[in-house]
């Protein structure tokens, strides 16, 4: 028998000890995160049963003060000690005989020990001014009762004050930890609230509590006495506690989640993102309908499992769905009490457990439900293990990684209480803290059916994503019910009937009728209304109408003397030109189909293509031809001479074709995964709908002018070339080449008069910025597509380009150019849409399962309709991979799908999140990466490759390549022990531009000796090197407040230094050391910081940013360098040393406490801002600058001054002018600084003790024998990780000229008489300046000079030791004045 | 017409979905998978059918077959 309370003795009745407990793990957790944000409401929980029948106060209130001194758990405070946080016992006073019940009055936080107006406000048991008769430290009893009676809605009354309530953090320190109320709401109906910190209960201690508060009620009212006690002791508790933590049982469990978790698996979140925790909830009570709860009941049984079990089961359904993903990791709260000592103690032991579960889209509903029976049974042998330790093993703390998504948190316990007779209904307001999205489910037997409430964190969900979520849940859950349990879950898509309706009826409602044209009927027609119109335009050539069709017709004859015709390909391969639109118009006018080549595409690829598509013939100009890969197939040179002339032969009226909508227009090769490149054919119906659709949508007119710039080779460049020409517009081609030339853009557009043009949004960014870009006047109207459409961009447009209407256009080569489309308004946020579908078109987002996806769910985005492609030329298994049956169509209608990831928004517009595959777009190009890896693994010198686009520096986005070397006997064949080194990168690379297109050559190769794999074996890509092996060396801090960021890290977790890039918790870092390190961030640079932040910047490079931007605007060089503004004491200002810089003075913050104000004041010209020429010529004149910059942060007195060495002397002079201004100055500290007088006369320093003074300055000491370079000083800096080592050469520079100029002034410089004392420490280590003396300073101070010796250096003043002594004594100084 | 040993273990099996051969008397019933609702479901069905009060503490406390019989088998 391994029961394991049963073995147990009893347990020893002895108090709790005076110095109390330590906390259980569990206490702790909660603890610590309190600590985190301790103003936070977040760990309040609460609770609220309505009574139906009479109560008697007085009588309820013995039976809850009753309770409470049975509750050992609840009566504590938790203070920080030595050892870590301890729980202390609470002790109350009694309750009244008799109960004064007060009308309901706006929520006010009960103040314990004052005087409140009326009783309403104060404790009961605690009248007003009745502190006195308290027993010393008893605590006033913590309910207070009211009458709602008089409220026009009692229990909305009642409600609202729960909630203001509710909002009030505990004082986990002082406590009481719970508070109690009681509400009338009518004759014979009470509410009785409670909120307790969950530090000391959760839910199943709640109900435990509210058991014995009913019992004791029920006794006391019958004049019975309620028994002894029925709980256990805290005590026993906290030993259990600690006893498995001590046990071989702990250590198993730890390994059992390590390992089970050891791939630190994503948790998806429908959110789709995490956040830190709020201090509130959002709630959306609703009930599962009492049949459906009932069928569920039933399902489960059948499934052999508990509605529980089916419910997580939905949810784990619901959460994949949602997100996309094919494994969901589930939270589930945990009793914790199965055999313990703790089923009997009304305290925290809850715990939450990760639960991992694979949603595979074959997988029927038993069988899930099943993996969950089995999931929970193996979490619940690990159970006792705590959920912050499994996170702190798994790393995910520093990470800020969540653990797990939503939470499941079943509250089965029965509720069916009766208070002396009168029965009664729990409702829980507050289960406690909601990371993400908390689903708590209660079976109350009230008839009404499972209560599931949705609580989700305000920082993820809205009000309205949150009903959404729910809804459908319950949708899913009620389709479940009535389910046989092997139904697949394929059956089960997320999307409610009502969703349904709404994507396929109304987001797809886009039938149009078209007649059954061509691409080219509609030229030919056009030609003949209108021959004299201008067609075409290049530079300073054009033609007519008439003048094109006649020179395309003629070669078309002469192409369909070759036999070109009606479902046969002619290559084209000619640069922008006359010649290339009429090479077009040419093979489409015979009925064939165009097939484009770029000639600057490598030979082998072009001659793969060829083979592949095997046309009738190839069109080209005699400048390319060179370009082309020897072919047996004719070749039409079309400005060969020759040909001119045999054309000029053909008749130049349009030719006859057989040609049907049905037949191929064009096919354009995209890249293909396989590493062969796939031949996309497009019929004539596809492309007429497409350009149908757009000249019904954007009404190109007859003065239209269009830029051609696109090349031929993408499908772009399709309604470039005819959609002009279909409407007797003219078509402007921008030079070849010129697409990319930004500058050579604008004037094309400006001087062309060009209304229309199209970008690819990374080539519109480039182009916004070109200045001549504004002038662009003429425009009507700029599409974009072939890649994410930025929103920076589109609103860079507006300013560039105001009044030019900007349209967003998607859509895939497979699907005749573009889709959907979107018409991007100014002040329009958030991603751009890629808008809705076109004509004849429908758009399905769809999941795994193929199940439509919902409006907000990213699944993957499918097209049906007219504009789907043929198929892949020649590849009929890719075909009917990529082009399935439509399920939602027609029969015999099909869909393809694309490959990117899409969402609907409610608006039933869609957005573009990125691609499912491993497709990518860069710059607009469509590359699969597995096309590259396989020429990579193709390579003789390469074992394995994988490819990957990096974005190491945001918006710098780069294909890199990683492979392995062929063998380790490379390296040996190669006469060389690093195998890296057998495979030359460079060669490599030459050999893959020899195959791919440029876009696809990696800009970085990096050689590995193997792949790093994740736990399962597979390759894990995020572990990749960045291709630059980043410096190991850690850069210097940047300022001061890097500086002392790196000090405060180092000092909190122990260690000799810390780098400005090191992560505080890959250093060792935890919560409770954050809770330290955070608190040492306030208290020494006075800023506002939630444990969180470290959180989310852990680096002292990243925080100091954060502090930063959080802050005021502060130039680390400037006149005034606010070291802390905050506090409460009039501030003190700290003079630079002679460098000028007062970094120096950061030692002090964290010693004068955090209410004392600091600012350096610095040298003018550290920086160019704040540059004067010449520097200044007299102390005065410098001391009179300083002093206006002072006066801003404080118009008038008390002031409070400081300085070290030259800082002494400007110190003192600002003083007396301060005081000459009928100022107070009310401190004047000198750090062994000696006045003028003594150094008259001695010689001025030169460039190598200004360096010496800079080192000084930042603390170090040095070999002063041999002369200092700059070289030599900054090296020193950085070698010691000091700030200054960051100054550029500018600041380098002036801080020479600073103090050789400080050292001329304050030699010159006649000193006036201060009134007053002056603080004075003195370096009292031996020094070569034995000459130097405070008595000098005598004859200008009229008060004490009140000395202090400090046993260092002169320039070890400012270092950590040395100013921590001075600012205790500047702080007690002010304090016995204060 | 108390509980027999049989019939508890056979409760045990159906609410746990093993069978009844496969749970052994004296082993911790939470690693085969006993939680707080098979509890409360053990606790209904046995107050309905043999009218045995015992709560939910006593159960969970030590959740063992040969346990649960010592409370429940004999009668009080």
């Amino acid at each position: 028998m391994t029961v394991r309370t049963a073995e147990r003795a009893p347990a020893t009745p002895a108090a709790p000890e005076p110095e109390g407990l330590p906390l259980t793990a569990a206490q702790a957790g909660m603890w610590f995160a309190q600590a985190l944000d301790p103003d936070s409401p977040a760990q309040n929980t609460a609770e609220c049963i309505e009574i139906h029948g009479p109560v008697d106060p007085a009588l309820f209130a013995r039976a809850l003060r009753r309770t409470a001194d049975e509750a050992e758990a609840l009566c504590v405070r938790l203070v920080e000690t030595a050892d870590g946080p301890r729980q202390l016992p609470l002790a109350f006073g009694p309750v009244p005989r008799a109960v004064t019940v007060a009308p309901l009055a706006p929520y006010a936080p009960a103040v314990a020990g004052t005087s409140a107006p009326g009783a309403s406000d104060a404790f009961l048991g605690l009248p007003a001014g009745a502190s006195s008769t308290r027993h010393d430290g008893e605590l006033p009893f913590p309910l207070r009762v009211f009458d709602a009676r008089d409220e026009a809605d009692p229990d909305a009354a009642a409600r609202a004050w729960m909630r203001a309530d509710l909002d009030v953090p505990f004082d986990l320190a002082a406590g009481p930890l719970f508070a109690h109320a009681l509400f009338r709401v009518a004759d014979d109906r009470w509410l009785w609230y409670q909120r307790v910190h969950h530090a000391v209960m959760d839910g199943y201690g709640y109900s435990l509590l509210a058991r014995r508060v009913a019992e004791t009620f029920t006794a006391l009212a019958a004049g019975e006495d309620p028994g002894p006690s029925p709980f256990g002791r805290l005590a026993d508790l906290v030993a259990d506690d600690a006893e498995y933590r001590g046990s071989d049982a702990y250590e198993k469990d730890r390994a059992h989640w390590s390992e089970a978790f050891a791939d630190r698996p994503e948790a998806p979140s429908p959110a789709g993102r995490t956040a830190l925790p709020s201090r509130t909830f959002l709630r959306r009570t609703a009930h599962l309908a009492p049949d459906a709860t009932e069928r569920l009941r039933a399902f489960a049984t059948a499934a052999r499992a508990t509605w529980p079990d089916v419910l997580i089961a939905a949810q784990a359904l619901c959460t994949a769905r949602t997100t996309g993903a094919g494994e969901v990791v589930l939270g589930l709260p945990m009793m914790g009490r199965m055999g313990s000592v703790a089923l009997r103690i009304p305290g925290m032991v809850m715990n939450v457990l990760p639960l991992r579960l694979t949603v595979g889209p074959d997988a029927t509903l038993a069988e899930l439900t099943r993996q969950v029976v089995l999931a929970i049974r193996a979490a619940r042998r690990h159970q006792r293990f705590r959920y912050e330790d499994i996170r702190r093993d798994l790393g995910l703390l520093g990470e800020g990684r969540a653990l797990v998504g939503p939470l499941v948190n079943v509250m089965p316990f029965d509720y069916a209480l009766t208070f002396a007779g009168a029965r009664s209904d729990a409702h829980n307001l507050s289960a406690g803290p909601v990371d993400d999205l908390t689903v708590n489910v209660y079976d109350r037997t009230d008839g009404r059916g499972l209560r599931i409430d949705y609580d989700g964190n305000p920082a993820l969900y809205t009000e309205d994503e949150l009903a959404t979520h729910q809804g459908r849940f319950l949708d899913l859950l009620t389709r479940i019910a009535d389910s046989d349990p092997h139904t697949p879950l394929a059956a089960f898509p997320l999307a409610t009937a009502e969703e349904r309706e709404r994507i396929l009826g109304e987001f797809n409602d886009t039938a149009v009728a078209v007649p059954p044209t061509t691409l080219i009927g509609p030229i030919e027609s056009r030609a003949a209304r209108t021959p004299g119109a201008t067609a075409l335009v290049l530079g300073e050539e054009s033609l007519t109408y008439a003048e094109l069709n006649a020179r395309a017709n003629r070669l078309a004859r002469r192409l369909a003397a070759l036999g070109v015709g009606p479902g046969s390909l002619a290559a084209v391969a000619v640069p922008r030109s006359v010649d290339l639109v009429v090479a077009l118009l040419a093979v489409l006018k015979v009925g064939g189909a165009y097939l484009p080549l770029d000639p600057d595409y490598p030979a082998d690829r072009l001659a793969y293509t060829l083979d592949d598509a095997a046309p009738v013939c190839v069109l080209t100009d005699a400048a390319t031809r060179p370009a082309l890969p020897p072919t047996e197939l004719p070749v039409l040179v079309l400005d060969d001479p020759a040909l001119r002339a045999e054309l000029a032969e053909y008749a130049a009226t349009d030719p006859g074709r057989a040609l049907t909508p049905q037949h191929p227009a064009y096919v354009i090769y995209t890249s293909g995964s396989t590493g062969r490149p796939k031949g996309v054919v497009v019929p004539h119906s596809a492309i007429d709908n497409r350009l149908r659709w757009m000249q019904a949508e954007y009404r190109l007119a007859p003065d239209d002018r269009v830029l051609q710039k696109t090349p031929s080779g993408f499908d772009v460049s399709v309604w470039e070339f005819f959609w002009p020409l279909r409407v007797g517009a003219t078509l402007v081609l921008a030079a070849p080449g010129g697409h990319q030339d930004p500058a050579y853009l604008a004037r094309t557009i400006r001087e062309q008069r060009i209304t229309t043009a199209h970008f690819v949004p990374s080539m519109l960014q480039v182009f916004l910025t070109e200045p001549a870009a504004g002038a662009g006047t003429s425009l009507r109207r700029v599409f974009c597509s072939g890649e994410a459409l930025p929103r920076e961009t589109a609103d860079q447009f507006h300013r560039v380009l105001p009044g030019v209407p900007l349209h967003n256009l998607y859509g895939p080569t497979e699907a005749a150019v573009d889709v959907t489309y979107h018409a991007c308004a100014p002040g329009e946020e958030g991603p751009v849409p890629i808008g809705r579908p076109v004509w004849n078109t429908r758009l399905y987002i769809l999941d795994a399962a193929r199940g439509l996806c919902p409006p907000g769910v990213p699944g993957e985005l499918h097209l049906a309709g007219a504009q789907l492609a043929t198929g892949y030329l020649g590849r009929p298994d890719l075909t009917a991979e990529r082009f399935t049956a439509d399920p939602f169509g027609a029969p015999g209608e099909l869909m393809y799908a694309t490959g990117d990831l899409a969402r609907w928004r409610a608006d039933g517009s869609v957005e573009y999140l990125g691609r499912t595959d491993h497709q990518v777009k860069l710059r607009g190009l469509r590359i699969e990466l597995g096309e590259i890896e396989a020429v990579l693994s193709a390579d003789e010198s390469v074992a394995a490759a994988c490819v990957l686009v990096r974005e190491d520096t945001p918006g710098d986005q780069r294909l890199v390549g990683y492979v392995t070397p062929a063998s380790a006997d490379a390296a040996a064949e190669a006469g060389t022990p690093d195998p890296a080194a057998a495979l030359d990168a460079a060669a490599l690379r030459d050999r893959l531009a020899a195959v791919l297109p440029d876009y696809m050559v990696p800009s970085a190769l990096v050689v590995l000796d193997g792949f790093p794999l994740s736990a399962n074996g597979k390759l894990d890509r995020g572990a990749l090197p960045a291709p630059e092996i980043a410096a190991t060396e850690g850069r210097a801090p940047r300022d001061h407040r890097e500086e002392t960021l790196a000090r405060l890290f180092a000092e909190a977790l122990a260690l000799p230094r810390v780098g400005v890039d090191d992560s505080f918790f890959d250093l060792g870092g935890n919560s409770l050391l954050a809770a330290r390190l955070v608190a040492r961030v306030r208290d020494t640079l006075g800023a506002k910081l939630a444990i969180g932040a470290l959180f989310q910047a852990p680096t002292p490079a990243a925080l100091a940013e954060r502090l930063h931007r959080a802050g005021d605007a502060e130039q680390a060089l400037d006149v005034v360098l606010p070291l802390r503004v905050s506090g409460g004491q009039a501030p003190l200002f700290v003079v630079h040393p002679a460098g000028g810089i007062s970094w120096c003075y950061s030692g002090l913050l964290a010693h004068l406490g955090p209410d004392q104000p600091v600012y350096g004041i610095q040298a003018r010209g550290l920086t160019p801002a704040t540059a004067v020429e010449p520097l200044p010529a007299t102390m005065d004149e410098m001391a009179e600058d300083y002093l206006a910059h002072i006066r801003e942060v404080r118009p008038h007195g008390p002031y409070r001054l400081l300085g070290w060495s030259v800082g002494g002397v400007i110190a003192h002079t600002v003083a007396v002018r301060l005081q000459d201004e009928g100022e107070e100055v009310e401190l004047l500290a000198l750090l062994d600084a000696y006045p003028s007088d003594q150094w008259r006369g001695r010689a001025g320093p030169k460039e190598a003790d200004a360096l010496g003074a800079l080192l000084r300055m930042a603390g170090f000491e040095f070999d002063a024998s041999g002369t200092l370079t700059r070289e030599q000083v900054t090296r020193t800096l950085r070698t010691e990780g000091s700030a200054l080592a960051s100054l550029s050469d500018h600041t380098l520079t002036a801080v020479v000229d600073i103090v050789v100029n400080n050292a001329t002034l304050m030699r010159r410089h006649d000193h006036r008489v201060f009134d007053g004392d002056v603080l004075f420490f003195t370096a009292t280590a031996p020094r070569a300046e034995d000459w130097l003396t405070r008595d000098a300073w005598r004859p200008y101070v009229t008060g004490d000079l009140l000395n202090r010796d400090i046993d260092c250096l002169h320039p070890q003043m400012t270092q950590p030791g040395p100013i921590a002594e001075v600012a205790e004594a500047v702080a007690a100084y002010l304090g016995e004045r204060g | 017409m108390a509980l027999t040993i049989q019939q508890i273990r056979d409760d045990v099996a159906d609410v746990l979905g093993e069978d009844p051969a496969d749970i052994p008397d004296d082993e911790n019933l939470v690693d085969y998978g006993l939680d707080s609702v098979r509890i409360m479901t053990l606790i209904e069905r046995w107050r309905r059918d043999h009218g045995a009060e015992v709560t939910f503490a006593d159960l969970a406390e030590a959740p063992g077959i040969e346990r649960w019989w010592a409370l429940l088998g004999e009668p009080a």
